[in-house]
């Protein structure tokens, strides 16, 4: 079975990635490139690397960057851990209760894995200006909240299943309530479903442009992702600039996904062998 | 509340957890169970998602504008305005374009990017992550750079200009290429996510399997057809369940990367249209119209799917 030509197989692999990669590399050498370098060859290695771009992103005087860092920094940490405590509370309910009304409520979380934001942004300005929470951080936080949870459930109650039910009655008799039995016994061991749940709406909600555009709105300021689009314009003639943002918008959620991705691993492997 | 009826569902055997659900106070027990554990995850769920979604069949029926002093109900008349917008129309054309593209393209190259990857070493787990990197980069970001790439002297005319094509595509300019463009950009972005779901749907392909068949005398492409193509159908379904509904939906990259045009609509994609039409022209009632039809194609396309692709599901 095995192959006649032995580095046939990693070449190929190599030359595939390598031209799949092609456009990162030019994203990436453009970052340290000064702007009329970038104009000329774009393939070229940036010698001498200059971090003219990065300082003059990260100086700017209208300091567009810290301040729509801070906002998607406040709305995803906000996002994600509300969203992985509810859900984890959710999903561990349905997954062990058994009754017609928990099933409604799982099927309507089902619907909503598939329903596009387009489809419902309308009537949520709606009821987010009913609540007084439209152009707000709060708005954007509660939003997706309600957008992602069913993911959530469905990440925790797939991965309940796995987990013993013995246990917590074991917890009930030594005379635990339901909070404690949930929160010392049951989450810790939920870990790989939390860390995946982390990773997934981390990134989604980080990387978001449709829906801070219409929730968050241009008054209270941007998040990062809506921040890049807005300065195309004020980008337009500096391009090793508009990569130096890019790189710097998108540097902190590749290190949160590279931190979480090892726990994230860890656990799936963990989960399949406890069975 | 039907607090009585969960501990008579419960299953036999959990006679002590039963007992004490009993000693805590039975009915009053159930309620605070649900009010502390379901309640905030459900309630912020049907206030965002399910009014909403009601709300949208409600305003389909109505010509809610902002302009509008007062909304009337109008019935279907949306409804069948839709059917004569060449707007909406050539949204549809476009998207569905677009669609088999997604669908089709990232799943055949991701298939054969996962059996060339599906081996040991440092090599195969490094390029791993290069496919997926771009799934955990913003389309923004993504879009941006192909802007820049595809540009009319953006680095891949340059480099046909230096081969001697005299005048190279304007890949985002021409109104008969953009959309192909626009739509490579997506298989682009979603491949790694077509591979890492195959590469995992290969782990799970036992190698005794293979063996056999190449005891019997099978070469490799009849290994991979009869052996490992029909046991990869799970991972086929989700791939395709995925790229579909992603696709259906595409907004970021059009509105990043051609806004729509160039010409009129080319590109235009059903989400940046209903967007338009709800937050630019502020003709709520319409738009609301347009979204439930999106809203109903989807959700036919992902029925069907899933029932034809889990047919071919077999069971190791």
């Amino acid at each position: 079975m095995r192959s006649t030509v032995p580095w046939l197989r990693p070449l190929v692999a190599l030359v595939v990635g390598g031209v799949f990669f092609i456009p990162l590399y030019i994203a990436l050498i453009n970052v340290f490139k000064e702007s009329r370098q970038v104009a000329s060859g774009a393939m070229s290695l940036p010698i001498p690397p200059t971090f003219d771009n990065l300082i003059r992103v990260l100086t700017s005087p209208d300091s567009l960057f810290w301040s729509s860092l801070r906002t998607s920094v406040l709305v995803t940490s906000l996002s994600i851990v509300i969203l992985t405590l509810l859900s984890a509370m959710l999903g561990h309910y349905l997954a062990r209760q058994n009754t017609w009304w928990s099933r409604v409520i799982m099927v309507l979380l089902l619907c909503g894995l598939m329903i596009p934001p387009q489809v419902i942004l309308i009537p949520i300005t709606q009821v987010l200006k009913a609540l007084g929470l439209m152009s707000t951080l709060q708005g954007l936080v509660l939003f997706n909240v309600g957008y992602y949870v069913p993911f959530g459930v469905f990440v925790f109650s797939g991965f309940m299943k796995g987990v013993p039910r013995e246990l917590e009655e074991a917890a009930a008799i030594d005379g635990a309530t339901r909070w404690q039995t949930f929160w010392k016994i049951v989450f810790p061991l939920l870990r790989p479903a939390t860390a995946s749940v982390l990773i997934f709406l981390g990134v989604w909600i980080w990387n978001d442009f449709l829906n801070p555009l219409i929730i968050y709105g241009p008054r209270e300021g941007t998040t990062i992702m809506t921040g890049i689009y807005k300065s195309l314009g004020q980008y337009a003639a500096d391009f090793g600039g508009m990569f130096a943002l890019m790189f710097l918008a998108t540097l902190p959620i590749l290190v949160f996904y590279l931190l979480l991705q090892k726990q994230f691993v860890k656990g799936l492997t963990g989960g399949a062998t406890k069975g | 509340m039907a607090a009585g009826t969960t501990i008579h569902h419960h299953k036999s055997g959990h006679a002590q957890a039963r007992a004490r659900r009993r000693r805590s106070g039975g009915k009053r027990a159930g309620l605070w169970h649900f009010l502390s554990f379901a309640a905030p995850g459900t309630l912020i769920y049907f206030c965002l998602v399910v009014l909403p979604i009601t709300l949208s069949f409600g305003y389909s029926l109505t010509d809610q504008a902002l302009l509008r002093p007062k909304t009337h109900f109008v019935g279907l008349r949306n409804y069948e305005l839709l059917l004569r917008d060449d707007t909406f129309l050539q949204s549809l054309r476009v998207t569905t374009i677009l669609t088999l593209i997604v669908v089709i393209v990232p799943n055949v190259l991701g298939v054969a990017i996962a059996v060339l990857l599906d081996r040991r070493g440092w090599l195969y787990n490094a390029l791993r992550s290069v496919f997926f990197t771009p799934m955990v980069i913003s389309s923004v970001v993504i879009s941006v750079i192909w802007t820049r790439i595809l540009a009319d002297d953006g680095p891949i005319n340059q480099a046909l200009r230096a081969l001697g094509v005299s005048e190279p595509p304007g890949w985002l300019s021409d109104p008969d290429i953009a959309l192909y463009s626009l739509s490579s950009i997506v298989c682009w972005q979603m491949l790694g996510f077509c591979v890492v779901v195959y590469l995992a749907g290969l782990q799970g392909v036992p190698q005794e399997l293979a063996e056999a068949a190449a005891i019997d005398g099978a070469g490799p492409v009849r290994r991979f057809w009869s052996v490992t193509w029909p046991l990869l159908a799970p991972a086929l379904t989700i791939n395709t369940v995925v790229l579909l509904i992603s696709a259906f939906k595409i907004f970021d990259h059009v509105k990043v990367i051609t806004n729509g045009g160039p010409g009129t609509g080319t590109t235009a994609s059903v989400a940046l249209v209903i967007l338009n039409e709800g937050f630019v022209e502020n003709r709520t009632g319409y738009a609301s119209a347009e979204a439930v039809v999106m809203l109903i194609v989807i959700a036919l396309l992902c029925v069907i799917t899933l029932r034809v692709l889990q047919r071919r599901e077999v069971q190791l």
